[in-house]
Order: C-alpha cells, then sequence, then structure tokens
C-alpha cells in the first residue's frame, strides 16, 4: 500500500501535485461524474481522461457505473467502500473508491492482473489435484479390470476431453475398446483393427519403451477411433496407460473441431492421470490372471459338491482354517461307481501341516487315489500302494484318511469303511443311537510298512454314516471359550441327527462347530455324509425314477 | 411318509399347506415333487418360491420358536425346502436367459440361514439377472475376492442374526470400499430395515420380491470410496463395545461363577445344562455388545424378552436370567452405556407381558 | 539347570555317552515342532556312540499332525543311527493320538536294524545338563 496521506482525513484535492507521481494509477472526479484530477499513471493509462471529462467518456463502462452507483445516495456515511473490478484494456484492475463528505470520489486503481492469473492457476492447479485424487480413490479401490477401464475412459471423458477410448492390448485379432462420450457412460466394444493405423498407438500399447503423448491430425485416423455422433474433431491426442511391466494399454482422447485444442499444459496433466489409471489396470490385469490360476487350482483342489449317485445320498462340507489359506491340508472325494451296482467309493483325508506344502501334497494322493480307483474293493491293497507313492526318504509329511465303499442294496446302502490312522467314521442308527465303525489302520506316508482293519456296515433307510476330520473334535471354544469340542459332543450332535437329510447333518455339525469356535482360530474341518435315502420314493413315482432328485 | 401325487394343489394357500406337511415329515421327495408338479402345471416359479417355500420357511422358524419342532428338525426341514429350491431351479419352467447385469448374493459371516439369501438368488436368476450365489458364512475376504474377479453391479447381503450386525457393518463397508453398492436383507436389520441404514447400506428391503424389484426399478450408485465407517457410528468412542467383545468369556466365567455362588439351582444341574446356561449367558453378552454397536437399546430388550419367552416355552424357568443380567451389571459398572442396557433388561424381565416372542432376528 | 524359552515349547537335554533325554515342556505343533527336529538331529550328529534317545513327555502340552511327523522324523533317523528312540512318560492325549494314527508300534518298537543290547538306566552318567537353545546352529537337518 503506497499512501502518504490518510484519504479518510480530507485530501488537497484542489493541489493535486501530491497525487500526480503516485505509483498508482489515481482519478478525481466529482458528485456529477466530471473528473476532476488525473494522475501520470492514469494518464499513461486512461489516455482519455482529463479534468473537466465525464467519466463516461473516459473511462471503461464497469468504472462509469461504479462512479455512478457511489453517487446514489448513500445509506450512511460509514458504509463500507467496495471495490470494483474489470479490464482495462488486456489487463485487470481493482478500483478502490474514498468518498468525500462532498460525494467527490477518489478512484484508487490497481493492477491485479497477474495476481488473478496466480489463483487462476491455483484454482486450476488444485482442481487437478482433487480430480487426480478422486481418480486415484476410484480407481484403486477396485481390482476389477472392467470396472477400472470404465472409470478410466468415464473420468478422463469427463474431465480431459469431450470423447475418451481406452485401448487394451490385443486379444488375438481384436482391440478391445472402452468408448465414453463427455458424461455418458462406458461403451466396450472391439474392433478387428491394426493399432498401426493410428500414429503413435503400437508403441503406446506395447507399454514399453515409455513414449510421450502424440499429437495425431485428425484427418488422418481411422473410423474407428472417432465415436459415433461425435461429428468431426478438431484434436486428437493418443496417450500410454504405463503399466509397471505389463502392457495396460491406451488413452486417446478427443476434442470436437467447434471448441478449444489440447494446452501442452493440459496434455502432461492428462499424463499424470494416464499413470495413475495405467497403474490401476495393470495392477487389475495382474489380479485377474493371478486369480484365474488360482481359479483352476482351486477347482483342482477344492472339495466337490456331492450329490446322489446311484441311489445312495452323499453330502460334503469343509471349512478351512484361516481366510488366507484357502487351500488346506483335508481334502475330500467320491468317485461313482464305474458300473451298476459296484460301490462308490469316498476318501475324506487330513494332510500334515498346511499352506501350499500340504497343497501338493493332498494333491498328490488325490491323482494317486484316483489311479488306484480300478482297486477300489481292496482297500488295503489301495492304503498300501498309496503308502508307496508318497514315502518319500526326505521327509515324514503324511496324510489320515479314511476310505468308504457304499452301494445300495434295495433300500439299504452296505458300507465298507477303512481307517488309515483316522478317527474311525461314525454311525447314526434310526433311533439316535451313534455307533462308532470298529476300523483301525495306519497313517499313511511315512512308515515303510503300513496295515489297516476295515469295517462293515450296514445302513438302514435313513441311517448315516459320517466321516469327519479332528478339525471338528478338537476345535476350541464354546462359551468359557477354551473348552474342546471333543467327540462327546460330536456325538450328541449327531444323535440329534437321526433320520435327517445328508445335507441338513452337513449343515447342522458345521453350524455347531462354527458357533463353537465363534472368532476363535481353528484348524481344517471337512466332513463327509453317506445316507440311506429315508424314503422308498425312488421307484414309488411313475415315471419319475430318473435322478431328478439330484441337487 | 409320503403319498401317491397325481397333480400338485392348484391353490397357493393348498400348495403350501401340501408342502409344509411333507418338509414337517422330513420327505424331500413328496417335497420336491410336489413342487415340479406345481411347476409341471404351469404355476410360476417365482411365485412357488416366495408364495410357498418362503412361506413355510418362516413357518419352519415359528414352530422352533414355540418348541414344537427340534433344532435339528429345523436342519432337516431347511434341507428339504432347499432341495425344493433346487428342483425348482433344475425344472424347465425355470430356464431364463440372463439377459441383465451380474449380482453378487452372500449371507454374512457367521451366518448359516441361507434360505433367504437362496431364494433371492433364484428370484434375480429368474428375472434375467446373472447371479454369483455364494451362499452361507462368506468371510469377508472371500467376498471382496469375488467382487475383485467379476465385478458385479451390486452385492445382496444377507442376514438373519442381529449379533452378526457389527460383521455386517464391516461386510458393508468392504464392498463399498472396492465400488460395489450393497442392498441388504434379512431379520437382523431389524423391523422395517432400522439397522440398514445405520450401517450404510445403499438400500434395504423386507423380502426376496421388493428386493429383487428395487434392484430392477432403479439402479444402485456406485459409492464413493473415502467412507469412514467410525462415522456411522461415532458411539463407538467409547470403546464399550470393544471391550465387552475383548472380554466376552471371562464376563462368561464371572457371571458363570457368580451364579454358583448365589443360585442355588445351579449345584443340581448337570455339565450339559451348565454348558446350556453358559451358552445363554454368552448370547447375553454378544446381543449386550451388539446393542452397544448400535446403540440400540431395543435391540437388547428385545431379546431379553425373546430368550425369556423361548425358555418358557422349552419348560425351563427363566430365574437365572435376572440374576445374571445383574451378575453382568456388577462386571460392567464402569461402563455407562452397558450398565444402562442391563437395567433396562431387567425391567423388561420385571414387567408382567415380557414372555412374548417378539419377531425373530436371534439364532 | 538354565532353560530358554521359545514361544511354545522349551527343551531341556541331560547328555551322557551313550544316552541323551530331551526333556518337552509345551505343544509340539506347526510352529515350533522343527525345534525338537533340530534338536534331536544335532544330537544324534555329535554323538557317534549315542545308543538311546529319550524324549521325556510329561511336559507335552498339544501335539498336532506336524508334531507327530517330527516324532517320525526322529524315528526314521535314530534307526538309522541304530538308536533306540524311547518316548518317555506320555501322556494320554499323546498315546491316543499315537493310537488313532496307528503309529504307536512303530515309534516304540526296538530299532528296526538289529536287535541290540540296550542300557539299563544305570549305566547313564550325567556328565553334561544344557538347555538347548531356540535356534541350534547344527547342520541343517529339516530335509
Amino acid at each position: 500500500m503506497v499512501t502518504s496521506t490518510n484519504p479518510a482525513t480530507g485530501v488537497d484535492v484542489q493541489g493535486g501535485s501530491l497525487w500526480s507521481r503516485a505509483p498508482y494509477p489515481v482519478l478525481i472526479a466529482d458528485l456529477q461524474g466530471a473528473i476532476i484530477l488525473v494522475n501520470e499513471a492514469a494518464g499513461a493509462l486512461l489516455p482519455r481522461a482529463r479534468p473537466g471529462t465525464p467519466m463516461t467518456d473516459a473511462v471503461p463502462d464497469w468504472l462509469s457505473s461504479a462512479h455512478a452507483a457511489l453517487r446514489l445516495p448513500r445509506q450512511g456515511a460509514a458504509a463500507e467502500p467496495a471495490v470494483w473490478s474489470g479490464r482495462v484494456g488486456d489487463r485487470v484492475f481493482e478500483a478502490h473508491p474514498t468518498v468525500e463528505d462532498s460525494g467527490t470520489v477518489l478512484w484508487w486503481l490497481v493492477d491485479t492482473t497477474d495476481h488473478r492469473l496466480a489463483e487462476e492457476a491455483l484454482r486450476r492447479e488444485r482442481e487437478r489435484t482433487a480430480f487426480l485424487g478422486r481418480a486415484s480413490n476410484l480407481l484403486l479401490s477396485s481390482l476389477n479390470l472392467d470396472r477400472c477401464t470404465n472409470v478410466t475412459a468415464q473420468m478422463a471423458a469427463e474431465h480431459l476431453a469431450d470423447a475418451a477410448l481406452v485401448i487394451a492390448p490385443m486379444r488375438g485379432n481384436r482391440l478391445p475398446i472402452v468408448t465414453c462420450l463427455g458424461d455418458g457412460n462406458p461403451v466396450a466394444s472391439s474392433a478387428i483393427a491394426d493399432p498401426a493405423s493410428v500414429p503413435g498407438l503400437v508403441e503406446a500399447l506395447q507399454g514399453f519403451p515409455p513414449v510421450p503423448t502424440r499429437w495425431v491430425d485428425p484427418r488422418t485416423v481411422p473410423d474407428w477411433v472417432v465415436p459415433e455422433g461425435f461429428g468431426a474433431p478438431g484434436s486428437i491426442v493418443v496417450t500410454p496407460l504405463p503399466g509397471h511391466g505389463v502392457p495396460a494399454g491406451a488413452l486417446i482422447l478427443l476434442r470436437r473441431a467447434d471448441g478449444p485444442g489440447f494446452t501442452p499444459e493440459e496434455e502432461v496433466f492428462a499424463r499424470l492421470f494416464a499413470a495413475r489409471a495405467g497403474a490401476a489396470m495393470s495392477a487389475a490385469r495382474l489380479y485377474a490372471d493371478q486369480s484365474a490360476i488360482t481359479d483352476v487350482l482351486m477347482r483342482e483342489l477344492l472339495p466337490p459338491s456331492l450329490h446322489q449317485v446311484s441311489g445312495v445320498d452323499f453330502a460334503g462340507g469343509y471349512r478351512p482354517s484361516e481366510d488366507h489359506e484357502r487351500i488346506g491340508g483335508d481334502f475330500y472325494d467320491v468317485h461313482p461307481a464305474g458300473t451298476e451296482g459296484a460301490p462308490s467309493l469316498v476318501v475324506l483325508g487330513d494332510v500334515c501341516g498346511k499352506g501350499l506344502e500340504a497343497a501338493v501334497l493332498t494333491g498328490k494322493i488325490r491323482n494317486t487315489l484316483h489311479a488306484l480307483l480300478p482297486l477300489a474293493d481292496d482297500h488295503q491293497r489301495m492304503l498300501a500302494l498309496l503308502n508307496m507313492a508318497l514315502l518319500n526318504s526326505h521327509h515324514t509329511r503324511f496324510a489320515t484318511l479314511v476310505l468308504a465303499s457304499a452301494v445300495r442294496e434295495g433300500g439299504s446302502v452296505r458300507m465298507r469303511v477303512t481307517s488309515a490312522g483316522h478317527p474311525p467314521p461314525l454311525v447314526v442308527r434310526a433311533t439316535g443311537e451313534v455307533e462308532e465303525a470298529d476300523t483301525r489302520g495306519t497313517l499313511i506316508g511315512a512308515i515303510p510298512e503300513v496295515r489297516a482293519d476295515s469295517a462293515d456296515l450296514f445302513l438302514a433307510p435313513g441311517e448315516t454314516c459320517v466321516l469327519y476330520t479332528d478339525g471338528f473334535t478338537e476345535a476350541r471354544g464354546g462359551p468359557m471359550g477354551d473348552a474342546m469340542f471333543g467327540e462327546e459332543r460330536l456325538r450328541r450332535v449327531l444323535a440329534e441327527c437321526a433320520g435327517m437329510p445328508a445335507e441338513g447333518i452337513v449343515e447342522r455339525i458345521q453350524m455347531v462347530a462354527a458357533q463353537w469356535v465363534g472368532t476363535g482360530r481353528h484348524d481344517d474341518m471337512a466332513v463327509v455324509v453317506v445316507s440311506a435315502p429315508r424314503s422308498h420314493h425312488l421307484s414309488a413315482v411313475n415315471g419319475h425314477t430318473r435322478g431328478r432328485f439330484t441337487a | 411318509m409320503s403319498t401317491e401325487l397325481r397333480s400338485a394343489p392348484r391353490r397357493t394357500a393348498d400348495l403350501e399347506a401340501a408342502l409344509w406337511d411333507a418338509v414337517f415329515a422330513g420327505d424331500e421327495y413328496t417335497a420336491t415333487d410336489l413342487v415340479q408338479r406345481a411347476l409341471d402345471d404351469g404355476a410360476d416359479p417365482e411365485s412357488v418360491l416366495l408364495d410357498v417355500i418362503a412361506p413355510v420357511q418362516f413357518k419352519v422358524g415359528e414352530e422352533w420358536a414355540a418348541n414344537r419342532m427340534t433344532v435339528a428338525q429345523e436342519h432337516a426341514a431347511t434341507a428339504i425346502n432347499d432341495r425344493a429350491v433346487a428342483a425348482l431351479s433344475l425344472h424347465a419352467a425355470s430356464r431364463t436367459v440372463a439377459g441383465r447385469g451380474r449380482i453378487t448374493v452372500a449371507c454374512v459371516d457367521g451366518e448359516w440361514h441361507a434360505l433367504p439369501a437362496r431364494l433371492l438368488a433364484e428370484v434375480l436368476r429368474l428375472r434375467g439377472w446373472r447371479v454369483d450365489y455364494l451362499g452361507a458364512q462368506v468371510p469377508v475376504p472371500h467376498l471382496i475376492a469375488h467382487l475383485h474377479r467379476t465385478g458385479p453391479e451390486l452385492v445382496a447381503l444377507s442376514s438373519s442374526i442381529a449379533t452378526r450386525l457389527p460383521t455386517a457393518h464391516a461386510t458393508i463397508t468392504a464392498c463399498q470400499a472396492v465400488g460395489v453398492p450393497v442392498v441388504v436383507g434379512g431379520a437382523a436389520f431389524g423391523p422395517g430395515g432400522r439397522y440398514a441404514e445405520l450401517l450404510g447400506a445403499d438400500a434395504w428391503a423386507p423380502d426376496a420380491r421388493s428386493a429383487a424389484d428395487r434392484i430392477q426399478r432403479d439402479p444402485l450408485k456406485r459409492p464413493v470410496p473415502g467412507h469412514q465407517p467410525i462415522d456411522d457410528l461415532p458411539h463407538l468412542d467409547d470403546q464399550e463395545y470393544t471391550m465387552v467383545t475383548r472380554t466376552r468369556t471371562s464376563l462368561v466365567r464371572a457371571v458363570m461363577r457368580g451364579l454358583d455362588q448365589g443360585f442355588p439351582a445351579m449345584l443340581r444341574y448337570s455339565d450339559l445344562q451348565r454348558e446350556r446356561t453358559a451358552e445363554d449367558v454368552a448370547h447375553i453378552v454378544d446381543f449386550l455388545a451388539t446393542a452397544l454397536y448400535l446403540d440400540d437399546a431395543d435391540l437388547f430388550t428385545d431379546f431379553i424378552a425373546w430368550t425369556a419367552g423361548i425358555l418358557t416355552a422349552r419348560g425351563v424357568p427363566a430365574h437365572s436370567l435376572p440374576p445374571a443380567l445383574r451378575l453382568l451389571a456388577g462386571e460392567l459398572k464402569d461402563f455407562p452405556r452397558a450398565t444402562r442396557l442391563l437395567r433396562l433388561g431387567i425391567d423388561q424381565l420385571a414387567a408382567p407381558s415380557a414372555h412374548s416372542v417378539p419377531a425373530r432376528n436371534h439364532p | 539347570m538354565s532353560t530358554f524359552p521359545s514361544s511354545h515349547l522349551r527343551l531341556t537335554a541331560v547328555d551322557t555317552e551313550t544316552v541323551v533325554r530331551i526333556e518337552l515342556l509345551g505343544d509340539l505343533d506347526y510352529d515350533n515342532a522343527d525345534l525338537l527336529l533340530d534338536a534331536a538331529t544335532a544330537k544324534l550328529a555329535a554323538r557317534p556312540r549315542l545308543r538311546e534317545l529319550h524324549l521325556g513327555c510329561a511336559g507335552l502340552g498339544s501335539i498336532d499332525s506336524t508334531g507327530l511327523s517330527v516324532l517320525l522324523m526322529i524315528r526314521r533317523r535314530t534307526d538309522a543311527a541304530n538308536v533306540l528312540l524311547r518316548l518317555e512318560d506320555r501322556p494320554p492325549a499323546l498315546d491316543r493320538l499315537l493310537t488313532i494314527t496307528g503309529s504307536l508300534d512303530h515309534l516304540t518298537a526296538l530299532p528296526t536294524g538289529a536287535a541290540r543290547e540296550t542300557s539299563g538306566p544305570g549305566e547313564s552318567r550325567a556328565d553334561t545338563e544344557e538347555a538347548i537353545p531356540a535356534r541350534p546352529t547344527g547342520p541343517d537337518s529339516s530335509a
């Protein structure tokens, strides 16, 4: 602020020399709007402003209107003086009035052009930072590739251009494209197109080496680049979506011919956005690849969903130990009989250890047993061969398992069960009595010589044989927090399940055990239930004997 | 029990009654047969799901609460209903083309009552959505991994037990954090879905039909990331919920000790009866914690009334409830919100109408 | 006699020329069973004249499948070294596990190599008593 005199105490209007050398333009005009004084700076700025000239003739409209507004009768002498602002030539000025009691007004003009520009730049910068922050939030919240791609196209179309295309790396001979217009919704499509037809696109799609944004002559691009209903593009840029070693794709931005083109600053900004989008998309692509691989592995390793096979009901349930280790040490399989009237084979087992090592052993056991299926009638032989296949001089990781052959005989089911170092199956009679199958044997895979005694069982309609792993019986919890679930409790639960359908029993056991452990840690829990169907209905309903009751 | 059926009853109410008989008798073949024949005769699959199977399932819960069915029978009935749903979904009449978007249907972790979610999944499938039904008891990491992989338009989340609500809240927040909106349903969310909004769900529906209508009518908006769950429930700042949850086991033990000393009847209890009593006490603590989480006294007093009603229905006098609540109040005397809830619970038991059985959002 | 605590399993060894006794205190499970394997393997390697390895199980807490796997591996190594393995003072839970898994006979049988004279308790003279550090520095013995 450059003042040597306090204007509020009165200004020597007539002795204008005081103002003439002031570094700010100063203009004094009277109540009627006639200019009284113009200092040197004001004279240079407003060449037509001379003492005696009306304001309306000498200054821009915004300033003469301001002067007129001030001349209107005021509410009180102490009213706050306002500040006006407007352009003078190509500069922007603020005009600060000081009003004398006589109605004479002294106008200070302050050049705020640079200040304005700085403010504007700051505002844009803040907007962009906020936009990039929002983009990061949206993009990083999802690991779904389609969603990341859509968000990228949509945000780019909303904030960077009139339309945006996200091009993914080629799939076969097709170029996957997501297009978004203005504030519309992203649309996925694919084009049989040669990326080389758009300058810079091939390089951008390769993702490496890093390439700069390319300006593309709108007249040279193929039709598929311009979205339907867009009109004539005025400018087009191609920006790579950098993918951290994985090609993520490219972003094409279009602006219409009748609007402004891209400034270099905007292009830099688009690149910043593309960097974030590319990172998010490549993370999503890696996640999708990995989860696809895991899915395949899971399908191999996770227990199958069971159903009725040849008149015998099977149901199974599996609850892995920790959420992040989905492949645990327990497993089960049902191998349907190869021929009519032959038994189906159920295998339920528990592999020592956990994580990947356990999963590898589980896979080996399941594969080996599958190969040994022709011997399914001879449990001892199967177990001996499996043991030989698993014996390994480097470790003593072992498995315990139960083999159970089951075949329908009339309304009943005949079973042979063999435990290889595993808790013997429990049989739930129709009366609610729970019996332990009389079978004992050696664990598999660590001791050269194994032996096992089988038990023969007979399930009347509605009766059930339950194969389980010790994850149930050894689960700790309960209302007091540290009690073992134990075999007694399992038997008590099963006694209540007499006559229930196989799925219901599995669900019941799993639910009671899950409530028992609560939020505590627990081991894998696997259970397979083999039931003789309760009803004779399979043959009783005309025309409905085909396997339509399988769930 | 099985009867030979030439055709299923025509009227919905008759079909429901016939299905109920089959389900109550544990006769899955008659149950699935009824459903298939009804569809053969031209019944609308959605109507069979929602006007026949759903009411039968509701009745199963009622019968259990009234002690006319054992827990095991309840499971059996539910399994049979589940088979009936499976039979329906395999029937030619239920074949649809998935022309709409993709939806994930799941139960909150710890939730075993999967049938309501399954019914919704089937209804959505019938209406042309592509549905991933994840079933009961879905751990949050599994659900989120599934969302990343499949990128559905929304998640439909079911919970029937109120004590799962804190987990439901964590699940809702996690889904929204990955940009997927959540519609919730099930008895846990309280009368009129009052807890759904509190926990930040994007929508609530009282039943499968209105959920499907709601989803169809107006697509749920993608949630904006950056939401902080603590903002939903500022009262959690006092840590009372955390404290009660963390000391659950020692609270149960303290109450059991107190009952041993001050409640002579306990001395004659068998081990099994003692374990049941400890389970009841643990349930009280769980509901207390949930009521603290939601800052909702009704949730606790309703549960106390319900427990008293259930015990009475089973011929077990609820004498041990007031001392148990008083013992808990003694343990938690430094926690004003918990103390107030327990006092309200004690008052509830003293009130003459305490033993009615209100709507079920309890185990 | 001093002991070094590990997270859940503490081992204390009492050695003579021909007999080593390792006392187990705590859980033998996935998290720390390899501690016992390392210790037993180190003893076998360090004492060529060893005749008997005694595992004192009175203080054994819970044992899981990895724990049993380690016992089986120790048995394999004592057999190879022609050393008698004894699982002493077995708590009922251990016996139960060994019975169900059918491994009791194998783990308690005489060495498979040859029937050999075993040293009686009178022969053993405690010439060293030491605690086994949480992570023995012996050769890698996990494979």
